[in-house]
């Protein structure tokens, strides 16, 4: 009996689909020309390299497209972005960054090149889980720890994995008067890593944090975003703290500027299908340590860009006074 | 304790509970064992092969493992453990040549003619590849417990002792040390290692517009990893060896061969003779290979003069070079104990001492999700670190790579013998054929062709001019970490010029590397 209704079901879900969303067939036609390049703008074997990954393997098994995952991190994810400005606005090349690479990071490198009208935003993924960590029952495991440190003299390494995480480090700083020591790393990963190994003493991560912090090895001693975090939902705001600015922001997929609507469309729903769809691996991902999918595109994405931009101008102009 | 006994049953389970490549009796073969008998098999016929050798076969099959596994985490296991069986079958196979034709299929099998081949003409040429295959795999199986036990240690030792500037000190000092050691002098170690770091700083480091490119567009995402490695490891060897056989008119050709008498196969008592040998020999390989830059080939010319010596002193022993058992059993324990201790600064630092090494950090490099280093062996309370997984994965298919050596190796490495007929001229071309679509299929771009084929002449001019290429390769792979662990030190020293200098530690490294110039260098 199923295998007769079957065909019929398909035919009219398709007809619904037709007649409710036209543009949906505009997208539902697109096939990438060819297999796509995902480069992937953090550190191999991080978080959100592994979330990458996880949606490419997604997009291979949902869409039967063949996604070549590649490594181009560096530079808060502008050197990606210089990659993909070379390759083809056809689909086959897209990348992931977060939302700073294309407002905060484009606008202090100066280069009218990386701005952001130039790229194709497609989909994010995840909003950062944002937090300042340390490992637990350390030296610098709460703010009056770094604080009381910091009044005895004792330099603090402070680890940020982009430029605006390096800038919001030395805003902050300068909000209460510590002059950290900035060293920049790769990824949240990267910041991990040199907690783990005593090389930093504190340090921004996006989300990676939250397995390390539920097994008791980290602690969040204070959030950059506006709502609480999942895992440490007592960690104080840095604008509590003294900073004026926060640190939030979306991990999100890229693609060439002028990119063809349909594809954008058709890429940006189907990265949503595979970051939405609880059976994916990358659904279990982003529900574990990212706080849960939060898929924006299209328009919706436009206007968030625009308004991050904004955001990001005047920060620039606050720390370079 | 109990952490670590789950991560090493994770890693068992991670190979044994793989993907099943297909069904033998309802049983299903996982992938990566496959994998690992596929390359310990090719491996033997790779050493067995006169004018190939391990890594070649690593060079060429890495990019058509890459294209056939993708670049999902799933495809470690399976890619390491075809590498890993090259790189253990390669060591095993070089002796079957050295002993039946005199030739070595390896350069590190060259001591094994000495003692091996008059045995084989005195018509015992299974014996002689019998004690060989036994004395190879013990040098192996000993040298790759002393990596699972240190790899771990070192590298926690390192992450918990070294600070930033001393991490910068201890990749300069391995970058010195091997410039000291390899080659004919340490200028020309140092030349070597100077050319790899400028090569690999072309279009890398911090700053939006690519560095070092002179204008060339196409070398702005920087010179592709690949196609320097291959280009002067591999294309290089090629281009100086057909250049040889031109010169000396094919001089390369089988000389002598071997017929086997009735007695022949494993004497009683041979076990007896050649057990205190294997032991000193394996010791002095895994000592040697786990220095970094420092090849097989002193491991087994030391320990066959060691065992040389001794023979002489003992009244009534067989002379070295007459066909002794002592002499096959010293040179083939200390070159295969080489390949297990190379791994350990490679796993515990990510600092490859040969050509192996430097394949199995492009294999993981390329694949992504392992990165060769202290945090390989990092412990997270309660969360499971997947590198670590892969670490134990890696141990175990070295280990049942060298249970197929014990039990099945010695068949396949009697049956590879007509193998070394085939002419150099003929197998030279195919391989440079095969490497460069190899290139094209990773790529996928003719500019890394084009690049290949100038490293080579690099490569080349390098061989004929004495200047070894190793300390190249190995400089240009840790090109990256030096940058990044030196602008990582200076920044949380708080921009301190002289961070090098900031603890007794990292002045102790660099006084170290100064001193390997100074005394390991020898004159060219």
């Amino acid at each position: 009996m199923t295998h007769f209704f079957k065909p019929l079901l398909a035919a009219a879900t398709l007809c619904a689909t037709a007649i409710t969303t036209p543009t949906a067939t505009l997208a539902d036609e697109w096939t990438p020309p060819g297999p796509i390049t995902m480069y992937v703008g953090f550190a191999a074997g991080g978080g959100a390299d592994t979330q990458a990954r996880l949606i490419a393997q997604g997009l291979e098994e949902k869409f039967g497209w063949t996604v070549i995952p590649q490594q181009a991190p560096g530079n808060s994810g502008l050197n990606l972005a210089a990659e993909l400005a070379k390759a083809p606005a056809d689909g086959t090349a897209i990348g992931m960054v977060v939302s700073e690479t294309l407002s905060y990071s484009s606008q202090a490198a100066g280069d009218p090149a990386f701005d952001y009208e130039n790229f194709t935003s497609l989909a994010t993924t995840a909003e950062f889980q944002l937090g300042l960590v340390a490992m637990a029952n350390g030296n610098f495991d709460s703010w009056d720890k770094v604080m009381g440190a910091a009044e005895a003299g004792t330099p603090i390494r402070f680890a940020a994995a982009s430029d605006r995480h390096a800038d919001m480090a030395w805003h902050l700083g300068q909000q209460v008067g510590i002059d950290f020591n900035i060293v920049e790393v790769r990824g949240g990963k990267g910041v991990m890593d040199g907690l783990r190994g005593g090389d930093v003493d504190i340090g921004w991560v996006a989300g990676a944090q939250s397995g390390p912090v539920q097994q008791g090895e980290m602690v969040n001693i204070a959030r950059g975003i506006e709502s609480p975090l999942a895992n440490s939902p007592d960690a104080p705001m840095i604008t509590e703290l003294g900073s004026d600015y926060l640190l939030d922001g979306y991990f999100m997929f890229i693609a060439p500027g002028d990119l063809d609507p349909a594809a954008r469309e058709a890429l940006g729903e189907a990265i949503r299908d595979v970051a939405e769809d609880s059976e994916t691996d990358a659904n279990g991902l982003l529900s574990k340590a990212f706080g849960g999918p939060a898929v924006r595109t299209g328009d919706d994405l436009d206007s968030y860009m625009t308004k991050a931009n904004a955001e990001a101008a005047e920060l620039i102009k606050a720390v370079s006074e | 304790m109990t952490d670590l006994l789950n991560y090493i049953g994770l890693g068992i389970m991670a190979v044994l509970n793989g993907p099943a490549l297909f069904e033998i009796g309802g049983i299903g073969l996982p992938v990566a064992l496959v994998m690992l008998a596929a390359g310990l098999f090719t491996g033997i016929a790779v050493g067995a092969t006169p004018g190939l050798a391990g890594p070649m076969a690593m060079a060429i099959s890495l990019p058509l493992l890459i294209s056939a596994f993708g670049f999902t985490p799933d495809a470690l296991l399976p890619v390491f453990a075809f590498l890993i069986g090259i790189m253990k079958g390669a060591t095993l196979g070089g002796a079957v040549p050295a002993i039946l034709f005199n030739l070595p299929g390896t350069p590190d099998a060259m001591m094994t003619t000495l003692d091996g081949h008059p045995m084989a003409r005195n018509g015992q040429p299974r014996r002689a590849l019998r004690i060989a295959q036994l004395s190879s795999v013990a040098g192996d199986s000993f040298s790759d417990i002393v990596l699972f036990v240190c790899a771990p240690f070192l590298a926690v030792v390192v992450e918990s002792y070294l600070d930033l500037p001393e991490k910068t000190a201890l990749l300069i000092l391995s970058i010195s040390f091997i410039a000291a050691v390899m080659g004919a002098s340490v200028g020309k170690g140092l030349l070597s290692v100077g050319l790899g770091l400028i090569v690999a700083y072309i279009a890398s480091g911090n700053d939006l517009t690519p560095r070092l490119t002179m204008g060339f567009d196409a070398l702005d995402a920087g010179v592709p990893l690949i196609a320097a490695i291959l280009g002067v490891l591999i294309v290089g060897e090629i281009f100086a060896t057909l250049e040889t056989l031109w010169r000396n008119n094919r001089a390369l050709d089988v000389k002598t061969e071997t017929h086997g008498t009735a007695q022949d196969g494993l004497a009683p008592g041979d076990l007896k003779r050649i057990t205190p040998v294997v032991v000193r020999g394996a010791l002095i390989g895994t000592v040697i290979g786990a220095l970094p830059g420092v090849g097989s080939t002193l491991a087994a010319t030391l320990s066959y003069s060691l065992g040389a010596r001794r023979a002489r002193r003992i009244a009534g022993a067989q002379p070295f070079g007459s066909g002794a058992p002592e002499g096959i059993a010293a040179t083939e324990a200390a070159n295969s104990a080489v390949s297990g201790a190379n791994l350990i600064p490679v796993l515990s630092l990510g600092i490859p001492g040969n050509a192996a090494a430097v394949f199995l950090i492009l294999a993981a490099d390329s694949i992504g999700g392992f990165n060769p280093g202290p945090a390989v062996f990092a412990m997270p309370e309660g969360e499971t670190n997947p590198q670590l997984v892969v670490a134990f994965g890696i141990f175990t298919l070295m280990a049942i790579g060298n249970l197929l050596n014990w039990t099945v190796g010695g068949a396949v490495m009697r049956s590879m013998s007509v193998l070394a007929r085939v002419p150099a001229t003929r197998l030279l071309p195919v391989v440079l054929l095969v490497s460069l679509t190899a290139i094209y299929v990773q790529e996928t771009s003719m500019f890394a062709v084009w690049a290949t084929l100038a490293f080579g002449v690099l490569g080349y001019g390098m061989r004929r001019l004495a200047v070894p290429v190793l300390p190249f390769v190995i400089a240009f792979i840790l090109a990256g970490p030096l940058e990044r662990s030196a602008r990582e030190a200076f920044s949380a020293t708080g921009a301190d010029p002289w961070f090098l200098f900031s603890s007794p530690t990292s002045v102790i490294l660099l006084l170290m590397a100064v001193a390997a110039l100074i005394f390991l260098g020898r004159d060219g």
